[in-house]
């Protein structure tokens, strides 16, 4: 806690609620996000974590509360304003969402392009130098969306969200339905992001090895709010019952001295 | 008894509001998309790539329709005006129910079908798996990227087609009135000529794009609004094809009324 004191705040949700009709997703949700930081999500399946962060990109507007992203309240800005401030952050959907009228290459750099003019060499050059981060080939850059695997396309949505650094990242279960070896590769790129770019990152995951991996603090959405929050070795000591649930499948002996 | 009227009265009357609802809801997308449409800067690629979609794509099925209407057309005069089955009689009537009407309205329902159904259904998958939600935060105004474009190539193609499908229309009714029934071809050619309309073809252009407005808006606008699953597509594609040949049909009748009534 001491050494965030003078730290910026990046992400700042303040009394947020949500309902879709007579479902109330979220109720009076606050959190920080500093610089620097690296927070994971954590909840069981439809507790609205995705709910929760398409509030914070805009794209779901909440019934009650402020958002402010560097210090601008989101809520209610116009919609060029809004936008300004969207391209600083990276996203990924928990589905992907590429688009699958453009190939990979295009879909990779398509906040860049749309800045600057590129031709196909740039732009696959470009590219090229993201996914060769991410264990990806060349050979998909041709290809459309469509023509991948699904854990390929999970990296291009990666590789996506990171062209051009963004300064914050928020991910949608970016490890989920990869292979571990991919996975930790996933966590690396988001530590690296965090730790050496000075950028700020909030995932959302089920996988409890990532947590550990990248977490400076996980948040736990349980009962439409955030039951939980600490540190993830924080976690093993906790009696909250639903953090043991996430807990008891991992082998604690073996993370702790990890 | 009382009941069950107002039961009736009540679930008519929601029907009702909502009804109107999406009416207002269907200007305000119309009213914004106009404003995108006329607001630089234009993707040129994207609409590159749907006037060819829409008309060079189009022309197989227009010319088709077209020509069998053009052909049918003439059979069907000669047969049903026998006591004045002279080239001018065939000729005129071709051209003018051709230009006039059946060229922009066949053209317009076949487009409806082929392209209102594509482009709705590609914005409502895109609405669905959330590239539409992706869109707008990468930098771009989805209104300006996916829907400006399908307007401004229909505007501009369907008129053409329903050109070219005129065109086709009348050359259909030549072949039948020369080859089948006959006729001098100079005489018929030249009594085509002579009832050939300027308003007419203004008439039909008028039609072509209005039609094209229809099209595009419709299709856009149910895409746009797809609910969620692959049902929501559906429902999407069905809706915009249903409601666009509707309206081309009804827009024809007031066009026309307003014309020549
Ligand atoms: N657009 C929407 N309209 C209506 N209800 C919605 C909508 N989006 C989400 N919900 C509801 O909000 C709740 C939370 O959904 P959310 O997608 O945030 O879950 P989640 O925590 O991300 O789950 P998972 O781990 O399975 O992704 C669900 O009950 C869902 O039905
Ligand atoms: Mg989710």
């Amino acid at each position: 806690m001491e050494k965030r004191k003078n730290k910026k705040i990046i992400i700042k949700v303040s009394d947020l609620s949500k309902s879709f009709n007579d479902n109330i997703v979220l109720k009076n949700i606050n959190f920080k996000l500093f610089e620097g930081e690296s927070l994971a999500i954590i909840g069981a399946s439809g507790s609205g974590k995705s709910v929760l962060l398409k509030n914070i990109i805009g794209i779901l507007e909440p019934d009650k509360g402020s958002i402010q992203i560097n210090d601008t309240e989101m809520v209610n800005l116009p919609r060029n304003l809004k936008e300004k401030i969207l391209l600083d952050l990276g996203i990924t959907f928990q589905h992907g969402a590429l688009f699958d009228s453009l190939k990979n290459w295009e879909n990779i750099i398509f906040k860049i392009a749309n800045k600057k003019k590129m031709n196909n060499k740039q732009g696959k050059k470009l590219a090229f130098s993201i996914i060769k981060k991410l264990g990806l080939q060349p050979e998909i850059l041709d290809l459309y969306p469509s023509e991948i695997s699904g854990g390929m396309q999970k990296r291009v949505a990666i590789a996506r969200a990171i062209c051009g650094n963004p300064k914050i990242l928020l991910f949608d279960e970016p490890t989920s339905g990869l292979d571990p070896v991919t996975g930790s590769l996933i966590d690396q790129l988001i530590k690296t992001a965090v730790r050496t770019v000075g950028g700020s990152a909030i995932t959302i995951t089920h996988d409890m090895a990532s947590v550990f991996r990248i977490a400076d603090k996980v948040m736990l959405i349980d009962n439409k709010t955030i039951s939980w929050s600490g540190t993830p070795k924080d976690m093993f000591n906790s009696t909250n019952a639903k953090i043991q649930e996430f807990i008891k499948p991992i082998n604690s002996e073996f993370l702790l001295n990890d | 008894m009382l009941y069950l009227f107002l039961n009736i009265l009540g679930t008519t009357g929601k029907k009702f509001i909502s009804f109107i609802a999406n009416i207002g809801h269907f200007f305000i997308f119309f009213g914004s998309a106009i404003y995108w449409t006329f607001k630089p800067p234009w993707y040129l690629k994207k609409i590159f790539q749907q006037i060819l979609d829409i008309g060079y794509f189009s022309l197989p099925v227009v010319g088709l329709t077209t020509f069998f209407s053009g052909m049918v057309l003439a059979l069907q005069t000669y047969n049903g005006f026998t006591d004045f089955n002279s080239e001018s009689t065939v000729a005129r009537i071709v051209l003018t129910s051709i230009t006039r009407e059946l060229g922009p309205v066949l053209t317009g329902l076949m487009v409806a079908g082929r392209i209102g159904a594509k482009m709705a259904a590609e914005i409502a998958t895109m609405r669905v798996t959330e590239q539409i939600d992706a869109l707008g935060t990468l930098g771009t105004r989805p209104m300006q990227y996916l829907i400006a474009p399908k307007i401004i190539a229909s505007l501009v193609c369907i008129p053409i087609l329903v050109l070219i499908g005129n065109t086709i229309g009348i050359l259909g009714g030549y072949i039948i009135a020369i080859y089948k029934l006959n006729f001098n071809p100079s005489l018929y050619l030249y009594a085509t000529i002579e009832y050939l309309q300027l308003i007419d073809i203004i008439q039909g252009t008028v039609k072509a794009a209005i039609f094209g407005l229809i099209i595009s808006m419709v299709s856009c606008y149910f895409g746009y609004n797809a609910s969620k699953g692959a049902e929501g597509v559906g429902f999407a594609t069905t809706s915009s094809v249903v409601i666009s040949s509707v309206m081309i049909l009804t827009s024809t009748y007031i066009i026309t009324a307003l014309f020549f009534g």
